[in-house]
Formats: structure tokens, sequence, C-alpha cells
């Protein structure tokens, strides 16, 4: 390595330093946050605003600066926020403290730049200050024509007051409003609070009203659930209970079988002492029967016996007597009518002979008739002397025939009714058989029983019996009544009892 | 910047300051916009057309024809 060359060489490296010194000096690029204000010489915008304008904007690239001839500064397009608090008055006239947020930049075009630069670019960090006494101002007409309602919810309200309020000064200041926020709002007067009140309220009711439907089932639900298990212990209890008492009464009943027993042992005895006193007593009682009932018994069995075949021979007697005397009576009735009769005839006879004589002698005729008068009616009064005759004998035999019946009657009533109704029968079925008599057309539904059970009631009916044997005790027989007035007819039911008797 | 579309953000109408977001410089910018004939209203979300421009930030819009 010759000197030289190192000498270029150091030359050319010192060279190419200062070199690069010089453009780091002269050249300036514009960041795309920031504008490049150039002011100085030769420093002129060719646009159409470059009249007014005594500097030269440049954005988004980089330009030479003449160092000690121009000066560059720079301008940031930076979105800036700053804060507001403001006590204002809404358009109800309720007074809120708001507190808000701008959010600003310079303009993007060159004319913002230039209204900004000019009023700016050497207070860039006072800008915020300046805002926000802006903002201030127009914050307090911006929401003096909002309601509170707005403030909260129409967005769309806020920032079109926003720009009709502020739009025209911004403009001057070259700045442009991205965003207006409004953070928070105190409110007083409590406006705010009773604007939700009525919402709060209604949800509020729904929720208790729902809690309290809720809460209604959950304790239905329970309720049910706690009756149905007080039933349950319930139904237990009375299970419990009544095995209880069979266990009791289980237990009772073994306490008491011992004494039971006794008692069963006793009582059994006490029967058997009972029943050999029974047989005692029967023994006893036989003893008596054997040899007192027995005996007097038989005595008057006997006795008994003995008057009523006395009695029945009495009756016998006092029959046979009767009859007898009818008959003897009947047999003087009818010798005396006969021998009436043969005098009648004789005296007829012997009349006609006198009146024959008389005729024959010639005496008058009335002297016959008389004669035949006179015979007649001597005839007549012989007969009639006969008749009453015979009546008056056959009355004493009835008499005494009636007097020997009442007096069998006292001895022994049962007998003799039996003995005239069997004698009497026939006439009793021809009277109960007259009920009959005035049936033209008789239907009998139930057959041969049926007309057996017609014929009973009509012979009950009719009271025939009965009354056939009243008439009976009263003195004979109907039949007997009309035969007394016939001359001579005997009445069958004396017929039968001669039958019966004899 | 005349000539251009523009997409309304702020309803535009009489007493109104409205706004437009115009793309411009390779970006997009909002404009106070007022209608360029008088009385009429453009609602929000309309398609606007820049008929003038008013240094630094005003325009003035009619409704495009789409």
């Amino acid at each position: 390595m010759s000197p030289e060359i190192l000498v270029v060489g150091g030359v050319a490296v010192v060279a190419l330093i200062v070199l690069i010194l010089l453009f780091k000096a002269i050249w300036r690029v514009a960041e795309p946050n920031e504008a490049l204000i150039i002011s100085g010489l030769g420093a002129h915008t060719k646009n159409e605003l470059a009249d007014s304008l005594g500097f030269k904007i440049v954005t988004g690239k980089g330009t030479a600066v003449l160092p000690g001839f121009q000066t560059a500064r720079r301008l940031r397009l930076d979105s800036r926020a700053t804060n507001l608090q403001v006590n204002c008055v809404t358009q109800q006239g309720i007074p809120v403290q708001v507190r808000g947020v701008i959010i600003y930049k310079v303009g993007d075009d060159f004319t913002s730049i230039a209204n900004a630069a000019r009023r700016f670019l050497d207070q860039q960090d006072s800008m915020n200050g300046a805002i926000h006494e802006l903002f201030t101002g127009h914050l307090r007409s911006i929401i003096g024509n909002l309601t509170v309602e707005d403030l909260i919810l129409n967005r769309e309200r806020l920032t079109s007051e926003t720009r009709s309020s502020a739009a025209d000064e911004m403009s001057k200041l070259g700045l442009v409003v991205d965003s207006l926020q409004i953070q928070e709002i105190e409110d007083e007067t409590g406006y705010i609070t009773n604007l939700g009140k009525p919402h709060a309220a209604k949800i509020a009711a729904a929720a208790r009203i729902a809690e309290a439907q809720r809460d209604q089932e959950a304790t239905e639900a329970e309720q049910v659930a706690a009756a149905k298990k007080a039933s349950a212990i319930r139904e237990s209890q009375i299970q419990q209970a009544g095995y209880q008492a069979e266990v009791d009464q289980a237990a009772a009943k073994a306490r008491q079988a011992g004494p039971l027993s006794e008692a069963t042992a006793r009582q059994e005895v006490v029967v058997q002492e009972t029943r050999a006193a029974e047989l005692e007593a029967q023994l006893a009682e036989q003893r008596l029967q054997s040899q007192v009932r027995k005996p007097a018994d038989a005595k008057a069995y006997e006795t008994v016996t003995l008057s009523q075949a006395e009695r029945d021979a009495r009756i016998a007697q006092a029959e046979a007597e009767a009859r007898e005397t009818e008959l003897r009576a009947a047999a003087q009735a009818s010798q005396v009518k006969q021998a009436a009769a043969a005098d009648a005839e004789s005296v007829r006879v012997r009349g006609e002979a006198a009146a024959a004589a008389t005729k024959a002698t010639g005496l008058g005729e009335a002297e016959a008739a008389k004669a035949r008068g006179l015979a007649e009616a001597e005839a007549a009064k012989a007969k009639g002397l006969a008749e009453a005759e015979a009546a008056k004998a056959k009355g004493l035999a009835e008499a005494d025939a009636i007097r020997a019946r009442s007096e069998a009657l006292r001895e022994n009533q049962e007998a003799v009714i039996a003995q005239q109704l069997a004698e009497n029968w026939p006439q009793i079925v021809e009277a109960g058989s007259k009920a009959f008599g005035n049936v033209d057309h008789m239907v009998v539904l139930n057959g041969a029983q049926g007309i057996e059970e017609m014929l009973a009631k009509a012979l009950t009916l009719g009271g025939t019996g009965l009354g056939l044997a009243r008439s009976l005790l009263a003195g004979g027989a109907p039949a007997e009544k009309d035969g007394a007035s016939v001359n001579g007819a005997e009445p069958p039911a004396t017929r039968n009892a001669i039958d019966t008797t004899s | 910047m005349v000539g251009r579309q523009g997409r309304v953000t702020g309803k535009i109408g009489p007493g109104l300051v409205g706004e437009v977001m115009v793309p411009i410089r390779g970006g997009v910018e909002a404009f106070y916009a007022y209608p360029s004939l008088p009385d009429e209203e453009i609602p929000v979300g309309s398609i606007v057309v820049v008929v003038e421009y008013s240094p630094p930030r005003t325009v003035y819009v009619a409704r495009a024809v789409v």
C-alpha cells in the first residue's frame, strides 16, 4: 500500500462523509403525518393558492432545503384529543355537567394546512388549550339545542349540531373535527335517573311478579309435598298403631290366658255341678211323676172315662125312650084315626040306609038331606075329634122327644152337634151349592183345585154349616119345622137318627 | 374536487350543515356540505356529486343520478 493511495482513499472517504453530511443537512423528508412548511428563498408553491402563500407546503415527499436560505418547519397532522368539561343547560332548561372529548386534526388540504400553519406552527402544544376554550363555548350552544334524551341517544343530532355550530370557526383555524364524544353527563336534578325509573320499576315489577309467581308455585309444590308427607306419616302411624294394638291385644290375651283357663275350668266345674243338680231335680221330678202324678192321672182318667160312659149310656137311654114314646104315640094316633074312620063309615052307611029308608018311606028329600047333613056333620065332628086327638098325642110325643134331646145336649153338646151335622150333611151341601145356582157362566183358572177351593169357600161363606148347626142347636133342622105342619110325615133327620142309633 | 362523487353522512338540507365523505388524495375526507339547489333535502346514505368546492372544507352537492 503506497501512501498516495492511502491519502487518496482517506480523502475519498472524507469527501463521501462530507457529501453524506451535506445531503443530510439539505434534504428533508415529510413523513405521512406531517407537513413541511418551507419558507425563504424561492419557497413558492406552484398551485392556485400560491399568490397569497409566502411559503411552500410539502407533504408525503422529500425536498431540498438550503440551509441559511430557507427554513423548514414541521406541522404535525396527527389527530389530537382534548377533554372538555362544561356546566351547561339543555333545551329543557335542565342544568347538566357534561364531560366529553373532541378529536380533531389539521386538515389534509393545503388550505387547511396553510391556515393552521399560520396560527399554530409555533404553539402546536398549546393547540389543545385553544380548542378546549373554543369548544367549551360551542358545547354550551350545542347542548342548549339538545334535550337530555338527544344527548344520550341521538348521535346524529349531536354531530349535526357540532357541525352547524363549529364548522366555520374550525375552517378558519384549518382544523377538522373528526369526532365529538360526550363521555359523561352529571345531572344534579336527577332527571336522567328519573328517566330510567319507569322502565326500572316496570322491569322490577315484572321481576317481582315472576319471582312471586315462582315462589307461589314453589310453595304450592312444597305444601303439596308436605301434605303428601304428612299423609304418608299418618298412614304409617295408623298402621303402626293398628299393629301395636294387635300386639297389645295378643299380649293381653296371653296375659289373660292363665286366668281365662282357670275361669274356664271353674266354669266347666260349675256346668257339671249344674248338670248334676239338674239331673237330681229331674230324678226328683220323675219320682214325683211316677209316685204321685201318674196315679192321680190314672184315677182322673178312670173317673172321666166312667163318667163319659155313664153319660153316653144315659143319652142313649133317653133317646131310646123318646123314640119309644114317639112310636107309641104314632101308633096310638093311627089307631084312633082308623077307629074314627070306621065310625064315620058306619055312621055314613047308617045314614045312607036311613036316608034310603026315609026316601023309601016317602019322607021328603029334606028329611033325607037333613039326615045326610047330620050324618056328615057327625062324621066331620068325629074326624075332627080324632085328628085333634092324634095331633095332641103327637105334640105330646114331640115335646117329650125335645125334652129328652135337650137333656142329652146339656150332657154332651159337641157330640150331638157333630151327629146332627152328619145327619143333615145333604141339606148343608145343597144349601152351599145354592150359591152356584145363581151363576150362569163361570171360568175357573186353576182347574180342579180351583173348583174345590170355590166349593169350600161357598160352603164356608154361605155360613150354612154353622147356621145349620145353630138352628139344630136351637131345636132341629128347618126341614123338621116344615115337616111338623105336614100330617103324619116323619122328618128325615129323625129317620137318620133312628138309622144311626139302631 | 368538482365532479367527484361522495356519500352523504350527515343530512343535507336548509338550515343544516351536512357532511359528505369524498374520496380524495388517496384517502376519504369529510367535507361540510350544502345543497346546490336551495331547499333540497338529501338524506343520509345518498350518493351526491360535488358541483362546487369552497376551500378549505365546504362543498355544494347535487343528487347523483346513479
